[in-house]
């Protein structure tokens, strides 16, 4: 395959050359060296996996942009490549890193990058739905750890293909539900939601949604427009599938799949089980020019230890409405609304509940001030509950929301810690997805055997 | 006919002394508090055993703190009302303000010692008079209320500083 960037590799003692210099001020700067402190374990240069190593992007949209933002204030990993089909993105994002004084080598193919490329440690995968499974597959067998941006595959068969080549190579394969490396996630999770406080009581229902407001599909400079064949050559039929992915039934999972995976994992990680039997529906009511549905709704059923749970979830493509992106837990002695925004997390206590004292003293959760007691007038039924008190969540997440996970995954490399999101955990909670699909499609309840868990 | 002529009334006494270190308290806390805010602080998320949590998160928590640089003498929403106030100039707060909180201070500690009683039920009178007559003026009758309850029993206590025992002086 031709590599318009080859000429880029002519300058690679340069690069090289700027890269050590650079690692190896900051390296000065971050260890004390300057004031006699122990000297830093990241030696500029070295490629062990317990110090600094290179790795690179494939796929530099939107997501994978997001992503290398995220990376560069992660000082301990070096980008030394990037890929993407499409010029017009992968000289932007060189000139972007250039600024910064990191040179990169630019591949429009990931198995040239593969060949070419021999410091690497570990690759980034964020392109399109269809090309995670074959970039991650390729890069799991030369020997790289790979993060992969969810979902992990457009189909069920190409994400089992990615559990079983990380398996076969033995490295590590993290998966972007980037919620649970997020540490406000981690404290709801273990120590309100579940752990030995299990604060919100027994969990009855969830309600969760991400919601957005219409919008127009995206377009490109004329001057970028790729040539037909090199379009098909990756994949695609025209300019507009490739900028619009997202909507096509070959090349993406539709909304369930972009928005509602995060959040439907994290329905099957609070509740540590996954869905029994899943109700859907879904149309593309609004959208003329795409193929997968714009709206769905869904209900899980799950049978936990606790109980059955009965979970609600909808994702709107054509209106903001009902308050942005959230899931709720609700129980018999509270509700906790989480989003990965803090301004919509929400606590509330039910006045019957357990005691939250134990919370409170450990910093767990805040008390916010009482809201004013609503008026005899406003109470329009004498069987309506009282105002809930409600409590906050104080811990700080002040990094880049793909930070943790990106962090979590390097340091796992290093042998400091365990993935948050391994490809199996990810592939079984991603199943549930697969589901919520099957059942707006069919207009049929599906039902989820746990053999269909099994990966 | 001298003091120690005079019988003893226990009730009386001890309704002055219970006054006085009611109002002396009142005045010295009030006093302090205004030195006092609360401050941001970012520390570990302990689990149960004290040691930090597995997940590594920190949590912003609230601290009270004091320190003569917190130094406020009304909250500032009541400063901004006042000073909008056209009977209340300028020259005149600004003192008042400066030195409010040191005098509730100094003003409490008296009364509780028991220094110069009279005197200092007097100043904390004139305070509350002084406090009145602003809130008076911003339309704040809650507040008002709530100062003239203060006269009330500064009043009192005046009324039976003559029995006025348990003191370090005796005006």
């Amino acid at each position: 395959m031709n590599d318009p960037f080859d000429h880029l590799a002519a300058g690679l003692d340069r690069r090289r050359f700027l890269q050590l210099v650079s690692a190896a001020g900051l390296g000065l700067l971050s260890s004390g060296g300057l004031w006699g402190a122990e000297p830093s374990a990241q030696t500029p240069g070295s490629r062990t996996p317990s110090e600094t190593f290179d790795i690179a992007i494939v796929g530099l949209g939107a997501q994978g942009r997001i992503l290398l933002e995220a990376i560069q204030k992660i000082p301990t990993v070096r980008v030394v490549a990037i890929c993407d089909i499409w010029e017009y993105s992968s000289t932007y994002v060189q000139r972007l890193l250039k600024k910064s004084d990191i040179l990169v080598n630019v591949y429009e193919d990931h198995r040239t990058m593969l060949e070419k490329e021999k410091t690497l440690t570990a690759v980034i995968v964020a392109t399109p739905d269809f090309w995670h499974a074959p970039v991650t597959n390729d890069c799991l067998s030369a020997g790289l750890h790979v993060y992969c941006e969810k979902m992990m595959s457009n189909t069920l068969e190409g994400a089992r293909s990615m559990v079983a080549a990380m398996r076969k190579s033995g490295k590590l394969l993290q998966i972007g539900h980037q919620r649970r490396s997020n540490p406000r996630y981690i404290v709801a999770r273990n120590r309100i939601v579940r752990g030995d406080a299990k604060a919100l009581g027994r969990i009855t229902a969830i309600n969760g949604q991400w919601n957005r407001a219409a919008g127009t599909d995206f377009g490109w400079p004329a001057k970028a427009t790729m040539k037909p064949d090199h379009l098909a050559k990756y994949g695609f039929k025209d300019m507009h599938q490739f900028r619009n992915w997202r909507w096509f039934k070959d090349l993406g999972g539709g909304p369930l799949s972009d928005l509602g995976a995060h959040q439907i994992d994290i329905y099957n990680w609070f509740l540590d089980a996954y869905p029994t039997r899943v109700m859907a529906s879904g149309g593309a009511d609004y959208y003329q020019n795409h193929e997968w549905f714009d709206n769905a709704m869904v209900i899980y059923e799950y049978q936990t230890a606790d109980g059955p749970v009965r979970a609600f979830y909808q994702v709107q493509t054509t209106t903001s409405a009902g308050g942005g992106y959230f899931e709720q837990f609700m129980g018999i002695d509270g509700s906790l609304k989480m989003s990965e925004n803090p301004k919509i997390t929400a606590l509330y206590h039910e006045a019957a509940g357990k005691s939250w004292d134990d919370l409170l003293r450990s910093n767990v959760v805040v008390a916010n001030k009482a809201a004013p007691a609503p008026a005899d007038t406003a109470k329009v039924d004498a069987r309506e509950t009282a105002a809930l008190a409600s409590y906050q969540i104080p811990v700080v997440m002040s990094k880049a929301i793909h930070q943790p996970h990106l962090e979590n995954f390097f340091d796992s490399i290093r042998g400091r810690t365990k993935l948050t999101c391994p490809a199996d955990e990810a592939l079984r909670s991603e199943i549930a997805v697969f589901k919520a699909i099957e059942a707006v499609e069919t207009k049929n309840p599906v039902i989820c055997k746990p053999e269909d868990f099994i990966v | 006919m001298t003091d120690h002529d005079q019988p003893t009334d226990w009730g009386s006494t001890l309704a002055f002394l219970t006054l006085r270190l009611w109002l002396g308290s009142r005045a010295l806390l009030t006093g302090i508090e205004k030195f006092a805010d609360t401050r941001t602080l970012t520390i570990p998320l302990l689990d149960a055993d004290g040691n930090p949590d597995a997940s590594g998160a920190m949590v912003e928590v609230q601290e009270k703190f004091y320190a003569l640089s917190n130094y406020h003498a009304v909250p500032s929403s009541l400063a901004d009302s006042l000073a909008r106030e056209p009977l209340l100039p300028g020259f005149l707060v600004s003192p008042f303000y400066a030195i409010l909180g040191w005098v509730l201070i100094l003003v409490g500690l008296t009364l509780i010692i028991g220094v110069f009683n009279r005197i200092s039920l007097a100043i904390m009178g004139g305070i509350y008079i002084a406090l009145t007559a602003g809130l008076i003026l911003i339309k704040q009758d809650g507040g008002v209320s709530w100062l003239a309850i203060h006269i009330g029993l500064i009043a009192a206590a005046l009324v039976l500083s003559k029995y006025n025992r348990f003191s370090v002086t005796r005006s």
